[in-house]
């Protein structure tokens, strides 16, 4: 019985057992894309279901809490969303649509166990998971040879991450002689002005920062973007980032509010969310908007982890679900628009309110929710992770992250420009969405304009999770 | 959860039905554009006699905050969903009524995208109204920044001159204002140690220290001035102004910049009365070389909605003069002018309108003489001018006459300066009637016909408010002293 509290890692590992059995079976796409849908709907019940458990398994490397069933949870739904964009999935070849179907489930059940593991070596294990799922993902896309580059550049990028991370965690064990979190925690304060401990937390952390995409670790984001197959991109900019920023939250939450690990933290915030949004500035192709905007948001996301209390880190987990599903509606207007499976260049959303009025309103709100212009639930996720850093004293940086958000609108606003203003060269047929797909947007729509104005029980949940971190 | 509701929310009632009208309008097909302006006229017709009941069933004698609806939204951060009525932002909430009806019906001939230009003026005035009417910093920035999102689509879609241009620069300048705002407002909330966003609250003598209170002064003026087109940030509004279509236009001049004014004093004045005192100099000259500068401008314009747009900044500048004198009759005359400018800027850019659709120019040398061909849509206009020049039996006359008596007492180089750009005024907006309106007449025009009664309409209710307010002043000045008197009173000195 003791087991049953895995029940969504367990649930996960026979995804993948059915795609894996799948994948050896004649290809037919239909039949994979509603295997998945099924199994991913079930998935979510499972992590639902599975929220209030508790519990402690290794000798105490993986623990069950509010805090992992949470991002347990956001991660289901993440994989869920993400398959239900797969109902056309052109870009890449249909022999190969069940083998995509295991590397996310893989991918999911790594990030599952990353955010339960509380021992070093067990947090590293679970993330190569997560890595070599993604390696195989990412160049999955068929045609061109974009995808390879992106491929190459994700795993040269990513073992190199890894290897400073294991660096990182040889540091902090040389440091304190342990390996568990929460003895590290007890022991880091004290040790943290050395440099020995000082550089094993922080490269510790790069790990988790490359997955963010943060400034000097953000290199992969633009080729990733627009060279894999939009589903596998909206997966790595939805699912992965949430994860990412849960560890750096369960990490920097050891140090109890250490100054230099936070001025660290602030100068990259700042770093990230200007280069971010200056570079994004420029882009014609949508999709490597996005990644310029994806590391702009890992500062933004950065600010309420250095803020390091209690509303910090819990308007980090609401910026994270914030952020998933702001990211996801921009993404399922790409996928839509896209329906041959290829990239979107900004000028071609041109005409979309007349193509779809749904999707070109979905748009606006979702880039608007990016922008987090009110009433949406990207400005409320911005709103506390402010809020969190001006309870420390931080005004300047809240200033400096304000004038991010007023340059990155013009990149914004160009987008919204696209889909409202301009008009297409030859005229474009109408999108006919399905009837699930309209709903699925119009949920999205609305999730993001109430979590937007109605915040509460979301942040109170938020806060009941992160009482979990040290 | 704690609430506190004194009675029927109507203030509540008038934004649900903001919202209401919103998407009503969104699940009407868009072919029907007939039905789409019907149903945005019935709703705005709502929104208008809710705002009309409220201001005139709000009790004098008792004065304070009236129709109070309280509710406490998110408990961990002290965020309450607090709406409430005061002298201050109960003729505000009527001009915002007021402007949105003779709005819809001033677009009636609108062709092309028009259940998307409704739906966009409907998110607009709801950002509008819950700004007006908000009593908590949280929501009040979240209306303030619902209220500047559909400026955008609205121009740059519908809009004439420059549109593209003039719509981002309008949209990132505004938006940069509120990117000083929202610091402003969570540092208000954090240093004061309370721990809300309560205005009532904040606004307690001895919460905030003399020196915050300057330093959050400092941002509200400059985050908000810049939507009240306070010099020399005012650089996007002409250029907006002239490029959005009419009923926007209205809006803009009308309700928006009031918007940016009324931040000032709804969250700088109010939360930071020390640092108002502290900055008022500074406040008092930027105000008067935006009335000189605005006035100077507007003498070298040859577009029509130019001059207007000029007239605009100029007349904002009134209001900010009034709010720096930190007197009783300079609030007063401030509320009052945001008020009769409202009102007056909507019948200039509505008369206008009408002309401009008409003859497809609003250049002044390719006008003239316009007064033969259509002689009672230029009589709205020049009814407008007068008023704009502050001629007695105009709301305008006596919103300026009480700033200037005011800034006269406190300032009075600056006064005497004000009162002189006040007489030059009168002298551009009579050499754009004359050029415009009177003198040969230009035969291209001449089978034009002349504005109808139903289009009329909405120009004859502008007239009709701004005459009403011109002879009674009291109607509108006694409802602001209930709320100028305590306040001033409360003052620490």
């Amino acid at each position: 019985m003791k087991w049953l509290i895995l029940g969504p890692e367990i649930y996960f590992l026979a995804v993948a057992a059915v795609f894996l059995t799948l994948s050896m079976m004649r290809p037919n796409g239909r039949r994979d894309f509603s295997a998945a849908l099924f199994l991913a709907g079930i998935g979510v019940a499972v992590t639902l279901a599975a929220v209030r458990l508790e519990g402690s398994l290794v000798y105490g490397a993986y623990r069950v809490d509010l805090f992992s069933q949470v991002f347990k949870g956001l991660l289901s739904m993440g994989f869920f969303l993400v398959v239900c964009l797969c109902s056309n999935l052109n870009g890449i070849q249909e022999a190969r649509h069940p083998e995509f179907y295991l590397l996310l489930a893989t991918c999911t059940l790594g990030m599952m166990l990353l955010v339960s593991s509380l021992e070093l070596l067990t947090m590293y294990v679970a993330l190569e998971l997560t890595s070599y799922s993604l390696y195989g993902l990412v160049p999955l896309r068929s045609g061109g040879g974009q995808q390879m580059e992106a491929g190459i550049k994700y795993f040269l990028a990513g073992i190199a991450t890894s290897a400073l991370m294991l660096f990182g965690m040889a540091s902090l064990f040389g440091a304190t002689q342990t390996t568990y979190i929460g003895e590290l925690s007890l022991k880091l304060p004290g040790l943290l002005n050395t440099p020995m401990a000082f550089i094993g937390l922080l490269l510790t952390l790069c790990g988790f920062f490359f997955k963010l995409a943060l400034f000097p670790f953000h290199v992969w984001a633009p080729s990733v973007y627009q060279g894999a197959a939009n589903q596998v991109t909206a997966f790595v900019a939805t699912a992965t980032k949430v994860t990412a920023m849960a560890m750096i939250a369960r990490l920097v939450s050891m140090s109890h509010g250490n100054t230099s690990l936070a001025h660290m933290l602030i100068a990259l915030a700042i770093i990230s969310m200007t280069y971010g949004n200056l570079v994004a500035l420029v882009q014609k192709d949508f999709k490597r908007l996005l990644a310029y905007s994806a590391i702009a948001h890992a500062g933004y996301s950065l600010i309420g982890i250095l803020s390091m209390n209690p509303t910090g880190y819990a308007a980090a987990a609401f910026y994270a679900l914030a952020y998933l599903a702001t990211t996801f509606i921009c993404f399922l207007v790409v996928v839509k628009v896209a329906s041959d499976g290829r990239d979107v260049a900004i000028v071609q959303l041109a005409g979309l309110h007349r193509r779809s009025p749904l999707l070109a309103m979905a748009l606006m709100v979702g880039v608007f929710s990016l922008g987090g212009i009110p009433p949406t639930i990207g400005f409320t996720g911005k709103f506390l992770v402010f809020t969190a850093a001006m309870q420390k004293g931080y005004f300047l940086l809240v200033l400096i992250a304000m004038i991010n958000v007023v340059v990155s609108l013009y990149y914004y606003i160009q987008v919204v420009r696209a889909a409202f203003l301009l008009e297409p060269d030859e005229e474009l047929p109408r999108i006919n969405l399905s009837a699930p797909a309209t709903i699925l947007t119009a949920v999205m729509v609305v999730v993001i304009i109430v979590g937007g104005i109605f915040p509460r029980y979301l942040f109170q949940l938020a806060q009941a999770a992160v009482q979990a971190l040290p | 959860m704690i609430m506190e509701l004194a009675g029927f929310p109507y203030l509540s009632a008038i934004l649900l039905n903001c919202v209401m009208g919103l998407l009503v309008i969104l699940f009407i097909p868009r072919e029907r554009e007939a039905l789409v302006k019907w149903i945005s006229l019935a709703f705005s017709g709502i929104a208008l006699a809710l705002s009309i009941y409220v201001y005139c069933a709000y009790d004098r004698t008792l004065g304070g905050l009236q129709f109070v609806e309280k509710l406490l939204w998110v408990e961990p951060l002290g965020i309450h969903y607090f709406n409430g009525a005061d002298g201050f932002n109960l003729p505000l909430i009527l001009l915002t009524g007021i402007v949105h009806f003779t709005g819809v019906l001033t677009m009636w001939e609108l062709r092309g995208r028009v259940k998307e230009f409704f739906a966009f003026a409907f998110t607009l005035v709801l950002g509008v109204f819950g700004f007006f009417m908000s009593m908590d910093l949280f929501f009040l920035f979240i209306w303030f920044d619902v209220s500047l999102f559909p400026m955008y689509p609205l121009i740059a879609i519908w809009g004439t001159t420059r549109k593209e241009y003039g719509a981002t620069k309008l949209f990132l300048h505004v938006l940069a204002g509120s990117a000083l705002v929202l610091p402003g407002i969570v540092y208000l909330a954090v240093a004061s140690g309370l721990h809300t966003f309560d205005i009532v609250a904040l606004m307690q003598p001895g919460v905030l220290t003399p020196g915050q209170q300057k330093f959050a002064f400092l941002l509200f003026y400059l985050g908000f001035g810049i939507l009240a087109g306070v010099w020399p940030f005012h650089t996007w509004s002409p250029v907006g102004h002239v490029a959005a279509p009419t009923s926007v236009s209205m809006i803009h001049a009308g309700v928006l910049m009031k918007v940016g004014a009324f931040g000032i004093l709804r969250v700088g004045i109010f939360l930071c009365p020390l640092g108002w005192e502290y900055w008022a100099p500074v406040m008092a000259v930027l105000a008067t070389i935006g009335i000189l500068y605005g006035v100077f401008v507007g003498l070298t314009q040859v577009d029509l909605k130019y001059v207007v747009a000029y007239s605009s900044v100029s007349h904002m500048g009134i209001v900010g003069l009034g709010l720096s004198t930190v007197t009783a009759e300079g609030l007063n005359g401030a509320v009052f002018q945001m008020f009769a400018h409202g009102i007056m800027t909507a019948l200039l850019f509505s008369s206008l309108g009408y002309i401009y659709d008409k003859t497809h120019t609003k250049l002044i040398p390719d006008l003239g003489g316009m007064s033969r061909v259509m002689p009672v849509a230029s009589g709205y206009f020049i009814v407008a001018a007068l008023a704009g020049m502050g001629v007695p039996g105009f709301a305008s006359f006596w919103a300026e006459v009480t700033v200037f008596i005011s800034a006269l007492k406190v300032y009075p180089a600056l006064g005497s300066l004000a009162i002189f750009a006040l007489v030059l005024s009168a002298l551009y907006m009579l050499r754009v009637v004359q050029r415009t309106f009177y003198g040969q007449r230009n035969e291209r025009y001449a089978h034009l016909s002349d504005v109808s009664f139903s289009l009329g309409l909405p120009r004859m209710i502008l007239v009709a408010t701004m005459v009403l307010f011109g002879l009674f002043p009291r109607l509108m000045l006694d409802l602001i002293q209930t709320a100028v008197i305590p306040f001033m009173g409360g003052l620490p000195r």
